[in-house]
Parts: structure tokens; C-alpha cells; sequence
């Protein structure tokens, strides 16, 4: 597992949650800009997905069906939240990829962990 | 922005809502899923208490988004049965840890999910009396 990478997965999530956060004060629906920086989120969980399942193929240490399933749980939050969040045009729509962000940020902590202690 | 309809239980807060309890329904269903498929002789009990919980987080995840043809019963129906199990099954477990040897989304009142299992059934009858239709 690469260690920058996740780490780096669980401060960006979290400061997109903050960023969210100001644009839910600011009663500001997501932009081009905001969703953009999603998309990079979501591409590195991407990156992460792939490079778990080819580590676990490689056939290193074998954390099994759970750590497979949270490398790929975590992929559907982001895209999930956002068709939830744009169905509408609100404060509260807006705040729903606050939830996700939070969750993804969470999953990948769950990951670290299921990791070392396998 | 215009204001949601103020009696629809999935617009403005409610679709908050309707997303931690879809974070719930997706967590407590792949939980209770690798579980069973995997150990479900060792706690049957507790695995068995797990996939309950899963459903009933589906279904109030449902009634709240309203799908499905009287989705404000359902949503009431399992938020009730939401908050009655978490407070069961979290007195239980604080009384006697021993009766459920593996953990469930319930144990200990959701300690190990920040006590939010705790939280949302009262946030979920909250927000159906608020967005009660007062005629």
C-alpha cells in the first residue's frame, strides 16, 4: 500500500469537505471548479483501487474480501453524492457532498488500518 | 435560491439526511454481508442483528427519499424500529458485553460509529414531525 497516497486522499477529502463547507455558508451551489477538484479526488481513489488489487495479485500479505471491498466502496461515494447533491439547487443539496466527503475521507482511514493489521 | 418544499422529507436538510443514512445502509449492508458470507456460524446472533440493521437503514433511507409508493410509513416504520434497536441492543451490550461476542452497528449505542447510530434515529423522527403535513 502507498502510504502518500493515502494520506494525501485523506486531507484532500477533508479540505474539500471544508471548501464545501464555505460554499454551503456562502448558499453558493457546486461549480465547475468544485466539481473538478472532485474529480481529481476521485481519480486518485482510482489510483489507490488499482494499485491495492494489483498489490494483493502481486501476492503480498493478504488482508482479503475487506480490504477489497472498502478500495472499492470508497470509488461510488464521490459520483453517488454528487448526482444526490446536484438533484437541487439548495444549502442542504450542497451539504450532501459534505457527508461524502467525510465518508471517503473515513473509508480510506479504515483502509490504512485494515492494512496494518494484516 | 427557492426555498424546498417544506413537506417533502427528501429537499434542502432532508437530502443531508438521506445521504448519512445511504452511508449507513451501503456500511451496515457490506458489514453484514462479509459477516455472514464469511463467519456467520461464529455469532449468529449478532450477524443475524447486523443484517436487520441493514435493512432497516435501507428502508429508511428509501422512505426518506421518497421512493417507493407510501415512502412516509416506511420512513417512519424503520426509523421507530431504528431507534428502538439501537436502544436495545446498546443497553444490552453495556449490561452484559458477553452476549454478543462480534460487535453490530448497535453495540455499545454505535460507540464504534461515533455514537451517530445513536443520533440519527432522533434526527430522522425529528425531521418527519417537522416536515409533517399540518392540515
Amino acid at each position: 500500500m502507498i502510504e502518500p497516497l493515502q494520506t494525501a486522499l485523506i486531507v484532500g477529502a477533508l479540505v474539500l469537505a471544508l471548501v464545501t463547507g464555505v460554499y454551503v455558508a456562502l448558499d453558493r451551489s457546486p461549480d465547475r471548479v468544485l466539481i473538478a477538484l472532485l474529480g481529481v479526488l476521485e481519480l486518485g481513489l482510482l489510483v489507490q483501487a488499482v494499485a491495492g488489487i494489483a498489490q494483493l495479485i502481486g501476492g503480498s500479505n493478504d488482508p482479503g474480501i475487506t480490504f477489497v471491498g472498502y478500495l472499492l466502496a470508497v470509488l461510488v461515494v464521490l459520483p453517488l453524492g454528487l448526482l444526490w447533491s446536484l438533484g437541487e439547487r439548495s444549502r442542504g443539496a450542497t451539504a450532501v457532498l459534505i457527508v461524502a466527503l467525510l465518508t471517503v475521507a473515513f473509508l480510506v482511514l479504515r483502509l490504512v488500518q485494515i492494512h496494518a493489521a494484516a | 435560491m427557492p426555498q424546498p418544499d417544506v413537506r417533502s422529507t427528501s429537499t434542502g436538510l432532508g437530502r443531508v439526511l438521506v445521504a448519512t443514512y445511504a452511508v449507513f445502509a451501503l456500511a451496515a449492508t457490506a458489514r453484514s454481508a462479509v459477516q455472514l458470507l464469511t463467519r456467520a456460524s461464529e455469532a449468529p446472533l449478532a450477524y443475524s442483528l447486523s443484517g436487520v440493521a441493514a435493512v432497516v437503514y435501507v428502508l429508511a433511507t428509501l422512505g426518506l427519499a421518497e421512493v417507493g409508493p407510501r415512502p412516509r410509513t416506511m420512513a417512519w416504520a424503520a426509523v421507530v424500529f431504528e431507534l428502538v434497536g439501537v436502544l436495545t441492543v446498546g443497553t444490552l451490550t453495556v449490561l452484559d458485553p458477553e452476549l454478543f461476542p462480534d460487535a453490530t452497528v448497535w453495540s455499545a449505542y454505535g460507540q464504534g460509529y461515533g455514537y451517530l447510530p445513536l443520533v440519527l434515529p432522533f434526527l430522522g423522527i425529528g425531521w418527519l414531525v417537522h416536515t409533517r403535513d399540518r392540515e
